[in-house]
């Protein structure tokens, strides 16, 4: 069994000096939420997460959801915790005041996610998931759709799928196939997806499906899809469940990991049509998707910031007590003792917390973005639009070295399943794949948010770090510190003139743009956590012994990962020869 | 019935208590608080009597230090209606807590008062029975269970090798046992709430009791360390040592 | 010095924890009184009189002393402790039911479950669970005191002290017995028991916890619980042992499938002699066992009521 304590000094950090919360909700007028607010809430959801999905994870893996005469039924206590959810409330924490939310910023959103993904990743997905078709009926929904579905999405009572793969399209949504055809006033749909995250389950009274399909009349490729509202139940005259949708799940996918969240194959209009209900204007579909894909791949990176907290722990408190050998005296050696062992937890314990800073980080620009004018949006927008693939691609990717590096500690015992490190590993592995590969962030950076927005946003990101390196000079003792940063910096900006040079070899090196970018901006907000630590110990306030062991764990970081840039602009600048000079054939000539 | 909670800001129950080495006391510095467990029950008790229409106000006390507020407002968070802090940086006995107890009780005129039966820090298991001498009011410590009828009260009390059923008069003071009820959680839509309600802040010196001192603390130490002994290899081995070694059967 | 013990009885026998509390009340001074206040109660002061130590016996014989309750038993022991130093009770639920208000009304602290006296006026006692020990001074006149019987030997019984008959009646009209119920278990309570076997998470559920039961019948045990094991809904609360729960002290404790969380450990590891039973090579439990079997426990434990 794999422990779980919510990091609350270190996420207080980051919410109270890091981010300097108090001083956005004071500047804002915000009625009494502070970090103060944010500890209690917190601390409740922690406490909600022990109680009701911390141990609860490892039932998910081993009882996974089964397929029982056309249902979904899921883990044993699952519906349980799920009803607990929505009873105390935590599906609303961050939604509309309008339908039912508590309209709280989405930097608590970001902290109470945290919290739910340590405790139950596989559980976790169900909200999230429905968070996203909150968004998308919030922002593109008619005013009938908001008020028939929004209110119960936002309490949990109903639960939201999206629906947007199909055998043969994935990352290629324009191959999409399924169709819509009008009929009396709503549309009926006919289609197969596949990979629906919960797409069944008993633990609610209704899911709400948004489903990506074609108009009879469509344009062909990304501009002809629209965005449909299908109802697992529709509703009767008073607005609830009544007779069953034509929607069925036809089979659940056998996976790595994740084992307690259903991945369903669903079929739509197997009989007469699936009814649906067109969200906004006809062919919008996919914009209104992309538009909901900054937070949902967010919400993926927390996810890798989540395991990774949780690996770490178990790893933690393994190496604490596992003794191996005996030093000269005779004593016994525990092995968090060992050089090695301390370097792997230090790994952990900075790459996480780099995490930390960087998902807490782009969550409140949401929260600046809405509470700021129309004219400054924009560039907040911008800023979030640069920050997401980097969220998203670099935490789910280090994420997999974190909890590979948890079962190392191990050794041997990690390899067991009863240590329970395993199922980390193996759930751990979805994230750089779902919602957009790592592949794909990386060309949504390097292309979209660099090449064809000529460096700004990039050019400002730079010129922030550039600031915090000069504010380390007047930091004592910080001066490698400084001199790392520093030299990420150069290489980072390295990488935008080759880039401009060579925009055609963009593909082949955005793996490495966005790894680098990733060590960068995490070692650039460590840095500012290593200023903030070093504030409040010369003020002689908070825990000096965790504010010390920050600034070693943001010294740690700048020598083991920061570092990392230099690897990545050094392929970056090899640029695509080698990738691109293989033929096909090539590649099978030591077989063939 | 107006009834009256007191909450103890504690050291959280997990964490691991580490004796100061010049054994002044236990290292409290940055370690995590948290509502002493005995007083999430009374806590809880309080909102039940409430939703059951029994009581038709819950106000919660504490005293100590400023960050006491944070337990309070957990207490608000859980349902109770409004807050009182007697401030105060001085370490309190339970003597001296019982009387400024006393005091608050005088000001509220609650119809009952529930306490925890110990706070899982100094152990001491003393404060509600004090205040009951103090007050007058009957007492009914380590209850298991709660019944008002009237103007009387029905309590049920783990004693040792059992339970134990008394009828109180009112207003009574009751402290809690392990199974009087099981805490809830503070839902999100109360912890909103909460923000909004009440907490008044007070001192010794507005409520007229001077803090004595009854006891002085010499020294804290760390208790005799228990070292393990032998591994067995089987039960065999393990009756024989323990008939023969240690003795026990 | 001049200490009055409050004897802790059911009317009929003396409970033991009053011998231990003598012991306690002998380590401080020589003049050791012993109130018996009941309800037809001549016959445990009689087993009080035979307490080694002990000069005088009162006796408080009053159907409003019946139950001890607080509010009754308070005025009487106010009236008894003038002239007295120190007024000591077990620390069982009795006592820690009287004491306090009879320190409040006296306007002195009371100094909870003491260990250890190492003077008139100083004491040890355990805080956190016994995760530390205070030593602590009263600056009181009267010191009122209770004592955790596990830390005290029972006081021999060969004495002959005199019986005196307190006059003093006080109903204070406000509180009320009505019923008693005693556990209906043949087993002895947790507290008090000499043997303990407890199970912790590693039982899988309740059923279980038959296995236990079966070596504590062997063993005249009682049958405990680990929070964990509490928590995951195998047993009720009241079998907890822990720093929540119980806190025990018996002569043998065997820790079944227990890990050995702090909490747990806070509650049992003052039991003379620890055995723990686990399959996990690792469980902390066995860095505080004195012997320890590393083994299935669904295997281990009816081998041991075999054996037994």
């Amino acid at each position: 069994m794999s422990v779980y304590q919510h990091p609350y000094k270190d996420v207080d950090f980051v919410i109270r000096h890091l981010l300097e919360f108090d001083a956005f909700c004071q500047d804002k007028g915000l009625d009494e939420v502070n970090a103060d607010f944010a500890n209690v809430v917190l601390s409740e959801a922690a406490k909600f997460a022990a109680k009701n999905l911390v141990e609860q994870n490892q039932q998910g893996d081993i009882h996974p959801a089964k397929l029982v005469d056309g249902k979904v039924v899921e883990t044993p206590g699952f519906g349980e915790a799920y009803r607990n959810f929505v009873e105390q409330g935590w599906p609303s924490l961050s939604a509309a005041e309008e339908f039912g939310g508590q309209g709280l910023p989405n930097l608590l959103s970001v902290a109470a996610n945290e919290i739910w993904q340590s405790a139950n990743m596989a559980f976790a997905l169900c909200p999230m998931l429905g968070q996203s078709a909150i968004a998308a009926l919030e922002n593109h929904g008619s005013e009938q759709l908001k008020a028939q579905y929004l209110e119960k999405l936002i309490s949990g009572q109903w639960t939201g799928t999206m629906n947007l793969t199909e055998s043969a399209a994935g990352t290629d949504l324009a191959a999409i196939k399924t169709r819509a055809v009008a009929d009396e006033g709503h549309y009926k749909i006919f289609g197969q997806k596949i990979f629906i995250t919960w797409g069944d389950h008993q633990m609610a009274e209704n899911i709400v499906h948004l489903v990506l399909a074609r108009l009879p009349d469509a344009p062909a490729g990304v501009k002809g899809i629209s965005l449909f509202v299908v109802p697992k139940y529709l509703l009767d005259e008073s607005g609830n469940p009544g007779i069953e949708n034509d929607v069925r799940c036809l089979s659940l996918e056998h996976k790595m990991g994740i084992h307690g969240s259903p991945t369903c194959v669903m079929s739509y209009g197997d009989n007469e049509g699936a009814i649906g209900y067109l969200v906004g204007e006809p062919h919008c579909g996919l914009r209104y998707m992309f538009s909901m894909m900054n937070h949902a791949r967010q919400g993926v990176g927390v996810q890798g910031l989540g395991i990774s907290e949780r690996a770490f722990q178990g790893a933690l408190e393994y190496a604490a007590q596992r003794v191996q050998g005996s030093d000269k005296s005779g004593n016994s050696i525990r092995i968090i003792q060992f050089g090695d062992v301390r370097r792997m937890l230090l790994m952990m314990k900075s790459g996480t917390e780099a995490i930390r800073a960087l998902c807490y980080f782009t969550g409140f620009e949401d929260d600046k973005k809405a509470a700021a004018t129309s004219e400054q949006q924009p560039a907040i927008a911008a800023k979030v639009a640069f920050l997401t693939p980097i969220v998203k691609g670099w935490s789910t990717e280090l994420a997999q070295e974190l909890v590979s590096l948890a079962m190392q500690v191990y050794g041997g015992a990690g390899y067991i399943e009863e240590a329970g490190v395993a199922q980390h590993v193996r759930d751990a592995r979805i994230l750089p794949i779902y919602e957009g590969t790592t592949g794909i962030q990386a060309l949504d950076l390097t292309l979209r948010k660099t090449l064809f927005d000529k460096a700004a946003q990039a050019t400002l990101f730079i010129e922030d770090v550039q600031r915090t390196v000069d504010e380390l000079d007047s930091l004592d003792g910080a001066g490698d510190l400084q001199s790392a940063l520093s030299s990420a910096l150069d290489d980072a900006r390295a990488a935008l003139v080759w880039l401009a040079k060579n925009p055609q070899q963009a593909d082949s090196i955005a793996a490495n743009n966005l790894q680098l970018w990733g060590y960068l901006l995490g070692g650039w907000l460590m840095a500012k956590s290593s200023i903030a630590a070093q504030q409040q110990l010369d003020q002689g306030a908070g825990d000096s012994e965790y504010l010390n062991a920050k600034k070693v764990t943001c010294q740690f970081y700048s020598e083991h990962f920061l570092v990392r840039t230099k690897a990545c602009i050094a392929s970056i600048e090899a640029g695509s020869d080698a990738i691109m000079s293989l033929s096909e054939q090539q590649f099978f000539s030591h077989v063939n | 019935m107006k009834v009256l909670v007191t909450v103890k800001r504690v050291i959280d129950y997990n964490v691991k208590v580490r004796v100061k080495s010049d054994n002044s006391g236990v290292d409290l510095s940055n370690v995590k608080m948290a509502m002493n467990p005995f007083c999430e029950i009374a806590v809880e008790e309080a909102i039940r009597l409430k939703e059951a229409g029994i009581a038709t106000e819950v106000v919660v006390v504490s005293l100590g230090v400023k960050a006491c507020q944070e337990q309070l407002r957990t207490a608000l968070a859980l349902g109770a209606d409004r807050a009182i802090l007697v401030e105060t940086e001085q370490e309190l006995e339970s003597l001296n807590v019982a009387k400024l107890l006393a005091k608050i009780i005088e000001e509220e005129q609650p119809g009952m008062v529930i306490l925890g039966k110990q706070a899982i820090d100094t152990d001491n298991n003393q404060t509600g029975q004090m205040l009951a001498a103090l007050t007058g009011m009957a007492q009914g410590t380590f209850a298991s269970k709660i019944e008002v009828q009237g103007d009387k009260a029905l309590v049920t009390r783990e004693v040792d090798g059992g339970l134990q059923t008394i009828e109180l008069s009112m207003p009574i003071i009751a402290t809690t046992d392990l199974r009087l009820n099981e805490p809830r959680y503070a839902s999100l839509p109360n912890i909103m709430k909460a923000k909004r309600k009440p907490l008044v802040v007070k001192t010794p010196e507005e409520l007229g009791v001077s803090i004595k001192e009854h006891t002085k603390l010499i020294a804290v130490t760390p208790p005799p360390e228990r070292k393990g002994g032998i591994k067995v290899a089987n039960v065999a081995e393990l009756v024989e040592k323990l008939k023969n070694e240690a003795k026990v059967i | 010095m001049s200490i009055l013990v409050i004897a802790e009885h059911d009317n009929e026998s003396l409970k033991s924890a009053t011998l231990n509390t003598v012991t306690a009340a002998l380590a401080i001074g020589a003049d050791v009184s012993v109130l018996v206040a009941g309800s037809q109660c001549q016959s445990v002061a009689e087993a009080v009189a035979k307490i080694s130590g002990v000069t005088t016996v009162l006796v408080a014989d009053n159907a409003a002393y019946e139950h001890q309750l607080a509010e009754n038993m308070l005025p009487l022991i106010v009236e008894l402790a003038a002239g007295k130093t120190h007024l000591l009770a077990p620390a069982t639920t009795s006592g820690k039911n009287i004491m306090p208000g009879v320190a409040a009304l006296l306007d002195v602290a009371q100094i909870s479950e003491i260990i250890r006296v190492e003077s008139v006026d100083v004491f040890e006692r355990p805080i956190y669970a016994g995760n530390a020990i205070a030593k602590v001074q009263s600056l009181d006149a009267v010191k009122v005191l209770t004592v955790r019987t596990t830390a005290f030997d029972e006081a021999a019984q060969e004495g002959s002290a005199s019986i005196e008959v307190v006059a003093s009646v006080c109903d204070a009209g406000k509180s009320r017995f009505v019923s008693e119920q005693v556990a209906e278990s043949e087993r002895p309570e947790l507290t008090s028991a000499k043997i303990i076997i407890s199970g912790g998470r590693g039982m899988g559920n309740g059923e279980n916890f038959k296995i236990l039961e079966a070596v504590a019948d062997k063993l005249g045990a009682a049958v405990g619980a680990s929070r964990a094991a509490v928590d995951a809904g195998f047993v009720s609360n009241d079998m907890q042992v822990g720093q929540t729960g119980k806190i025990v002290a018996p002569d043998l404790y065997i820790a079944v499938g227990i890990s050995g969380a702090i909490q747990h450990l806070a509650g049992m590891k003052d039991s003379k002699v620890i055995v723990a039973i686990n399959k996990d090579e690792e469980a902390p439990i066995f860095s505080i066992a004195d012997y320890g079997l590393v083994a299935d426990l669904f295997e281990a434990v009816p081998e041991l009521t075999e054996l037994l």
